[in-house]
């Protein structure tokens, strides 16, 4: 019994390199998560020590100049607000209302069938591809003010549709059916049982995806690239027909200057768009996890 | 100017419409049963009623408005001076129809200053044409929607018929948009291969749309070395960086960590998504391509270039980790628990478990994150643009500057270009290209990923 293989020394060899081999692959893990962790802190670090300096009120207020200390990215968020605003207000009640007609009202059938297979594809088209898309249908067919936020907006809103109509969808389907069968028993119409319980309801998942969305859609830069919101703006767009920049495209030019000054702004507007995007997120989460109910 | 105001004023009917009918079915309320809808679904119909037909005719007006404007100034006298080539012509027109709107405006051609006040005259006069005609159909459909604010009326159901087909026009949205993409992309695209041998295009090997000119057109659009850039730098480096990265992270975060460390590093992680294309970009040039051409000189090689695939593919593929990762961590749940209770109960270490059981399970559900991991992968543009460089060229040197599909679409389209010139219509065949790909690439991952779910449910 005692020279049993289980206290032989080979086996004892072998079972501490067993372990070993287990603490390498554990260690190995780790390691990997910490060097994307690290990428991205060596990231943050930069910009920050590159751009803080350059944050003060001139910067936020200013509009961009060819004289990098008085450029500032008030002219370039304006366009972002603009263009964000006609993305909202298209993609939003578009993805929303499609979600409700594919999850609650669509029959089985071909057509449908066409529907969800688009959207899906449609979420991992290529961005530039939206841009091709509204530079020839928006600028070239329907003959729209280049450079504006209104064809930016529609590009973008077509971008963001998909994902909004995606997590709408998940949100809806979140509803339990017995909602549903409540609101029908007592004599509520199906559109009524869907407007008025289940779209109530369903609401936080779906704002959280659209803030997703949206966050995504403002960090944009190559669509708008090819619908020629490149120019070079030194006042405020007054509408969403005027020209006008937007804040990664303002990042984008701003790199491309050979003055060395411009490395403050450009990393300055970065993180003003990083502080953007990470207030849109937190909202995100804040109201996942406020307002969704777990069934 | 007067579009506008009308369409400010029937919004205005609808909502009069709404209150009226509402107020009219109310009056009708005799007691329980007595009428069909409740007051408000009349007050819908009634709006809708007045809203559909006028906004369809205010879109069909404001759509022919312009050409019966222009019609009006060319009989002007004052026009019989305009050129006569058409660009020239819309440009004053358009000009003219500028210092309509805004008298302030300076007028480019003395001609347009002259054609302001007919251009005006005629806007003000349709305008006023078309602002009648809409007016008009918004109050015969609310006096027709006023009729049948009825007691047995079914407003409710009229209205939610409205509503279902509002419905399915939002989500028709979709394949329009699918359909307007390829549509735009082949119709582009097929103006190009008119000029441009589509097989020259597909096999060529040398890229110069900057000389293509006459005869030898063919030979300088050969767009094999921007298909090897993209190759390269998205699904080559790229990967390399965020294949181990990203699934190695998933297997920890899913296998070894403990649920609080899970809690917080995977929304960190998720970050470097959220991170916009352009600061990646930024980085990789203000930041990861010195240091990689400072390395490289360091270790020797000569004249290295700053911009460097290596620089694009690194900083993309850290982009992708936490993609890649989510992927995998969806792929390792899918595995039945069973498994892998069943690998350790035999004595297998967690790590042989992973490695011998885990991973060849979900191998299937990986393989697809992967491929929709490349197909993200090429069609980033943001950070090639920045990063990777303009020469075309095939090399598997990762210290070369490299150019890819995506660089040469935003080179072709965003110099001072004539639309209709074979370099402006390249950037749409190459779209075509990189839209056929990905669709490719989507297609089987998400079928595989379907299937792969399936055999384990």
């Amino acid at each position: 019994m005692s020279n049993s293989t289980f206290s032989s020394p080979a086996f004892a060899k072998r079972l501490a390199q067993r372990h070993a081999a287990e603490r390498r692959f554990k260690l190995i893990g780790l390691g990997a998560i910490v060097i994307s962790l690290a990428f991205l802190a060596l990231l943050l670090v930069i910009m920050m020590r590159n751009g803080l300096g350059g944050l003060n009120w001139n910067f936020l207020s200013g509009s961009d100049s060819t004289d990098p200390h008085i450029a500032g990215i008030w002219s370039a968020a304006k366009g972002s607000i603009l263009t964000m605003l006609v993305t909202l207000l298209l993609s939003f009640p578009m993805g929303v209302l499609a979600a409700i007609y594919l999850e609650e009202f669509a029959p089985r059938s071909r057509w449908i069938e066409l529907v969800e297979v688009s959207i899906n594809n449609l979420a991992a088209v290529p961005s530039i591809i939206f841009g091709l898309l509204g530079l020839a249908v928006f600028i070239n067919t329907f003959n729209m003010p280049r450079s504006s936020p209104l064809v930016g907006g529609l590009t973008l809103a077509l971008m963001t549709m998909p994902v909004i109509v995606i997590s709408g969808r998940n949100a809806i389907k979140a509803v339990p059916p017995s909602i549903r069968d409540a609101a029908l028993a007592v004599g509520a119409s199906k559109v009524q049982a869907v407007f008025h319980h289940v779209l109530p309801l369903a609401l936080p998942g779906i704002l959280t995806g659209t803030i997703i969305g949206m966050a995504r859609a403002l960090g944009e830069t190559a669509p708008l690239l090819m619908i020629g919101m490149r120019a070079f703006i030194v006042t405020p767009p007054d509408g969403i027909t005027a020209p006008s920049s937007v804040l990664p495209m303002q990042i984008f030019l701003w790199s491309d200057e050979i003055d060395k000054a411009f490395v403050q702004n450009t990393s300055a507007a970065i993180i003003v768009l990083l502080v953007f995007l990470l207030v849109m997120n937190g909202l995100a989460i804040y109201l996942r996890n406020k307002f969704e109910v777990r069934w | 100017m007067i579009l506008t105001g009308v369409l400010l004023a029937v919004i205005g009917l609808g909502l009069v419409g709404w209150f009226a009918a509402r107020g009219r079915a109310r009056l009708l309320y005799t007691g329980r049963g007595s009428m069909h809808s409740m007051p408000s679904y009349h007050g819908w119909h009634m709006a809708l009623w007045i809203l559909v037909p006028a906004l369809l005719a205010w879109a069909a007006w404001s759509a022919i408005m312009p050409g019966l404007v222009d019609g009006a100034v060319m009989a002007d006298p004052a026009a019989a001076q305009l050129p006569e080539g058409d660009m020239h012509r819309a440009a004053v027109l358009a000009d003219a129809r500028n210092i309509a709107a805004n008298p302030d405006a300076v007028a480019f051609d003395p001609l347009s200053q002259e054609l302001a006040a007919p251009m005006r005259a005629a806007q003000t006069r349709f305008g006023m044409i078309g602002g009648l005609l809409i007016l008009i159909v918004a109050l015969a459909g609310g006096g027709y929607g006023f009729t049948r604010v009825r007691a047995g009326f079914p407003a409710r159901t009229h209205v939610e018929r409205a509503i279902l087909a509002l419905l399915l026009i939002a989500s028709l949205m979709a394949i329009l948009t699918t359909f307007g993409i390829v549509a735009s992309l082949l119709f582009e695209a097929g103006l190009f291969f008119k000029d441009v041998s589509p097989i020259a295009f597909l096999t060529g090997t040398h890229w110069a749309p900057g000389n293509a000119r006459g005869i030898d057109i063919d030979g300088n659009f050969g767009a094999v070395p921007l298909f090897w850039g993209t190759i390269y730098i998205g699904a080559i480096i790229a990967m390399v960086v965020a294949i181990p990265l990203g699934l190695m992270s998933a297997i920890y975060l899913t296998q070894y960590a403990s649920s609080t460390i899970r809690k917080w590093v995977k929304p960190i992680l998720e970050i470097l998504a959220g991170i916009p294309t352009v600061v990646y970009g930024y980085f990789a040039a203000l930041t990861v391509a010195p240091l990689i051409r400072d390395t490289a000189a360091s270790l020797g090689v000569a004249n290295p270039s700053t911009e460097s695939a290596l620089a694009a593919g690194l900083v993309m593929g850290v982009m992708i980790i936490p993609f890649v990762s989510s992927m995998a961590d969806d792929a390792l749940a899918a595995v039945p628990r069973a498994m892998s209770d069943g690998s350790l109960a035999l004595g297998a270490t967690q790590s042989e478990t992973i490695k011998k059981v885990l991973l060849p399970a979900a191998l299937p559900g990986i393989v697809a994150g992967v491929m929709l991991a490349i197909s993200r992968a090429i069609g980033e543009t943001m950070i090639v643009v920045m990063a990777a460089g303009a020469s075309a060229r095939l090399s598997a040197n990762p210290l070369a500057s490299m150019t890819t599909v995506t660089y040469q679409i935003v080179q072709m389209l965003t110099g001072d270009q004539e639309f209709n010139s074979p370099k402006t219509l390249s950037a749409f065949a190459l779209g075509l290209v990189l839209f056929i790909v990905t669709l490719i690439l989507n297609i089987i991952a998400l079928r595989v990923v379907k299937r792969f779910r399936e055999a384990y449910e």
